[in-house]
């Protein structure tokens, strides 16, 4: 029962807990991967980076499934699109900083400042100037703000293997793949809320769906690893891609069984449902 | 990053285009999902898509215009159009499916006489629903909109362009400031709106300082980064 083991653990997961592990996570990841690339002079260890994206993208979509609860009135791809749109600027801003001042490893840390803050502020102006009212908006904004930042960086050096700014320009934003990973990642924040939202939204069920698509997302920056650092790097990626959606997707099937009142065939395909 | 009088107008530039995408995305007449089941008046798809839609297609027509002229009237003209084209062309397009496939009458619940045509509009609702289709109104609305979200979106584009010299970088980071500004404008009409006729609109002075304060702290970021080169 390793499946429902993981999913115990999964389901009563407080905001406070999952945001620390958001964090760490993400920001350990990270700094683990570029420090193994260069320390071993290699980008085998690029995968790392994807996996550190995971963590992130948890934190995130966590936030959007509290915050919509509320009902924004605009459907859920809009708080996705702002999560990843403050992101992005906050992980230019970070990693540009960081080079402009001498220390380039510096780069996820004031990305992660500055996407925190900056995602707060907005909690504030749409609680304050739009007038919202939503009790949690500064702090699941700034957390959104934060994950959409941290998975895109994740991503980033999944692609590119270094956390240098240059590097990063060159292979993921000048060869276009930050639009692959831009889309994957609103897809891995918003889509699970978006896709399981309702009356009977459970947690560990919206939280196994952005593992998945975490999955793809990954199997997505493996192909891109492939033209930019290599088949090695690359494959490695896409395996481990491909084998966390498949495990997740597995749980997530039994998750919706659970969930569902009743799990009927439409006759189109092979009966394999009971 | 020299500090200049450059920067200044930098930022301003990118202030004035967050509050033009901000104002723009209250004229596009949105519905939402009623509206793609032909039970709300407008584009049957959410603000951000739309907004988004808009400003992309003007950062491209703006990047287009730009590698052939550095003129800045000529760049924000060719961004308005081409935002506008794109809008015009999705409302021309949703408005043959909902007239020959869903076969509803285009009206709207909003106003009794359609300002521009002056047909009167009642009648023509079916009850149950708050309008359906794209009415006159709407559909110039939405282009003035279009236009007003292409035209931030050059705006936005020009100055980063000219600060860090890094088209892919210009662009990813016009479409973070856009996105932003959309959003923060969309949650300020709460879903549905039809365009300036509709008494949503008057809500407008909220995103403005919504907007204002949001592009401000996004100006401030741009300035400072660089091309890498």
């Amino acid at each position: 029962m390793s499946v429902g083991g993981a999913v115990g653990a999964l389901s009563a997961l407080d905001p406070k807990k999952l945001r620390m592990y958001g964090l760490v996570g993400s920001v350990v990841g990270i700094y683990l991967g570029a420090l193994l690339n260069s320390a071993l002079n290699t980008t085998v260890f690029s995968f790392i980076g994807a996996l550190a994206a995971i963590f992130a993208v948890l934190m995130g979509a966590n936030a959007v499934r509290r915050v919509c609860a509320y009902g924004i009135g605009t459907g859920v791809p809009s708080i996705g699109m702002l999560a990843l749109g403050m992101g992005i600027i906050a992980v230019m801003f970070g990693l540009s900083v960081a080079e402009a001042l001498g220390f380039g490893l510096l780069g996820p840390i004031i990305t992660l400042v500055y996407a925190g803050v900056f995602g707060y502020i907005i909690g504030v102006i749409a609680n304050k100037v739009i007038k919202f009212n939503i009790p949690i908006m500064e702090e699941g904004n700034s957390d959104l703000s934060m994950a959409g930042a941290m998975a895109l960086l994740g991503w980033s050096f999944a692609i590119s293997g270094t956390l240098g700014y240059a590097d990063i320009l060159k292979d993921v934003l000048m060869t276009g793949y930050i639009a692959i990973i831009f889309i994957a990642g609103g897809l891995a924040i918003l889509h699970p809320f978006n896709a399981n939202l309702g009356p009977d939204e459970k947690q560990d069920r919206t939280l196994v769906n952005s593992v998945m698509v975490s999955g793809i997302a990954m199997i997505a920056t493996g192909i891109a690893a492939i033209l930019t650092q290599g088949l090695a790097a690359g494959l490695l990626q896409l395996v481990i891609g491909f084998a966390l959606w498949f495990y997740f997707f597995k749980m997530y099937y039994k998750l919706v069984k659970r969930d569902a009142a009743a799990v009927v065939g439409t006759g189109l395909l092979p009966p394999t449902v009971q | 990053m020299n500090f200049d009088i450059n920067t200044i107008v930098y930022i301003l530039e990118i202030l004035v285009g967050g509050l033009l995408v901000g104002i723009g995305v209250h004229f596009v007449p949105v519905g939402g999902a009623p509206a793609a089941m032909a039970q709300a008046t407008g584009i049957g798809t959410g603000t951000v898509q739309l907004a988004a839609g808009s400003g992309l297609t003007g950062l491209l027509a703006a990047g287009f215009m730009m590698s052939v002229t550095d003129n800045l009237w000529l760049i924000l003209a060719s961004g308005a159009v081409g935002a506008g084209i794109m809008m015009g062309s999705t409302m021309l397009t949703g408005s043959w499916i909902y007239a020959y496939a869903v076969g509803a009458p285009f009206a709207s619940a909003k106003v009794n006489y359609d300002p521009i045509t002056g047909f009167s509009q009642p009648p023509y609702v079916a009850p149950g629903t708050v309008g359906q289709g794209i009415p006159t109104i709407c559909f110039v609305s939405g282009l003035i909109g279009g236009m007003m979200g292409g035209l931030g979106g050059a705006m936005i584009y020009y100055p980063l362009y000219l600060i860090n010299g890094n088209a892919a970088l210009s662009a990813m980071f016009a479409i973070g400031i856009f996105l932003v500004n959309a959003v923060i404008a969309s949650w300020n009409i709460q879903g549905t709106i039809e365009g300036f006729h509709d008494p949503k609109f008057k809500k407008w002075p909220f995103a403005f300082r919504a907007c204002a304060i949001a592009s401000i702290l996004l100006a401030l970021a741009a300035v400072l980064i660089t091309g890498g080169a």
